[in-house]
């Protein structure tokens, strides 16, 4: 077990991406909002969406089976480690961690790399004439 | 609209917004290339809108991120009540006739009422071995069953491996349920109001929407960064926002 010594005023704080990342996005407007058919009827028009398949829904098995093998790995090196020194334990402990969350963050990251290039634009796309 | 034929083109809504509001040249909304986004405003109010090709779907990354992205931009700047992605309108008459005359006063209280405030989302992933370590030190039968899988493989241990992480997949849901109502109980501190989102994702460890007064952001943004910095290296907490209010707006006789 390692101790994770805090620069002060550094690391550890909360994220404050400037624009939503693609997973984001779909977590939000896919199934939140104003449903505009309780509103209108007449005139709406129907539209082919693609966003069905963008969703990521992972099934209750792999789940069960992806917790197990992060439990089989995080053993694994916890026995490779035995008899090291300290020094040496703490940075092969780190490497271990590392490619571990790597192989479960991969779904979930996937999404969101599509977009890192509009992430950044966070130019004034609106503005309000009230007091103007 | 002639009965039976489809138009080419039909008008794409993204939100309800004051009639006040302008759109600025720069203003892209979805489709490829992106359209330029403008306003029919009927009175008080407006919608935004732009003009989308009916024979393409949509749907692709981009427009999914264009969707928000306008709609977030707007909510920093005055309310808007957001419109779920994919809504289309046969054209700009139909938008003022059968949306904003027809429901008129009823999206004219609910700008009143969002007048100043936006929405925020705090989201809170589990580092998840540092939340296995936790439960390797203090449940025997995830030792047990650990020790059952170790060094085996996959086929031959799967019964183990099943109930393994059913066990590891039930202990994550205590502690978010513990989680999330450390960060409800901040927001409504703050003087939020709070929407708990279901979890998207097996780690989540909080997914909480909150709609509060721009001028308490700082105090949102200090309460949020305190829990970051007690959860440091078990939890990763981001915070999105001003958002659109999508959480907080909803159709109540329909």
């Amino acid at each position: 077990m390692t101790t994770a010594v805090q620069p002060a005023g550094g690391g550890g704080g909360v994220e404050r991406p400037s624009a939503s990342g693609l997973a984001d996005v779909i977590d939000t407007i896919l199934d939140k909002g104003l449903v505009l058919d309780a509103y209108v009827r007449v005139s709406l028009v129907g539209i082919e969406l693609l966003t069905i398949d963008a969703r990521v829904v992972i099934a209750s098995v792999d789940t069960y089976l992806r917790f197990a093998e992060a439990v089989n790995r995080l053993e694994i090196s916890n026995t490779e480690q035995k008899g090291l020194p300290d020094l040496l334990d703490d940075v092969t402990s780190g490497g271990a961690k590392s490619k571990t969350k790597g192989v479960l963050d991969a779904a979930g990251d996937k999404l969101k790399e599509f977009l890192n290039e509009d992430s950044s634009d966070s130019r004034e796309r609106v503005r309000r004439g009230r007091d103007g | 609209m002639p009965a039976g034929k489809k138009p080419e083109h039909a008008v794409y809504i993204y939100g309800i917004v004051p009639s006040d509001v302008e759109t600025t040249l720069d203003a892209r909304g979805v489709g490829s290339p992106p359209a330029k986004v403008r306003t029919v405003a009927r009175g008080d109010i407006a919608a935004l809108v732009s003009l989308v090709d009916t024979k393409k779907p949509l749907g692709r990354p981009e427009d999914l991120t264009a969707h928000e992205a306008l709609l977030d931009q707007t909510a920093a700047e005055a309310p808007v009540l957001p419109v779920r992605f994919g809504a289309v309108m046969t054209d700009e008459e139909a938008v003022v006739e059968e949306l904003l005359s027809a429901h008129y006063e009823e999206f004219v209280t609910a700008l009143e009422e969002l007048e100043g405030k936006a929405e925020f989302v705090v989201r809170g992933r589990y580092e998840l071995d540092a939340v296995l370590r936790e439960m390797l030190a203090a449940d025997e039968e995830v030792v047990r069953l650990r020790d059952a899988i170790r060094d085996k493989p996959e086929d031959a241990t799967r019964n183990e491996r099943m109930a393994l992480g059913e066990r590891i997949a039930n202990a994550i849901a205590a502690r978010r349920e513990v989680d999330t109502q450390t960060v409800v109980q901040a927001l409504t501190d703050v003087g939020g109001t709070v929407n708990v989102r279901e979890p998207t994702h097996d780690e989540d460890a909080a997914h909480v929407a909150c709609l509060i007064d721009l001028s308490a952001q700082h105090d949102l943004e200090s309460a949020v960064d305190k829990i970051a910095r007690e959860w440091v290296d078990r939890v990763n907490v981001r915070l999105l926002g001003p958002l659109a209010p999508y959480d907080f707006v909803v159709k109540t006789e329909v």
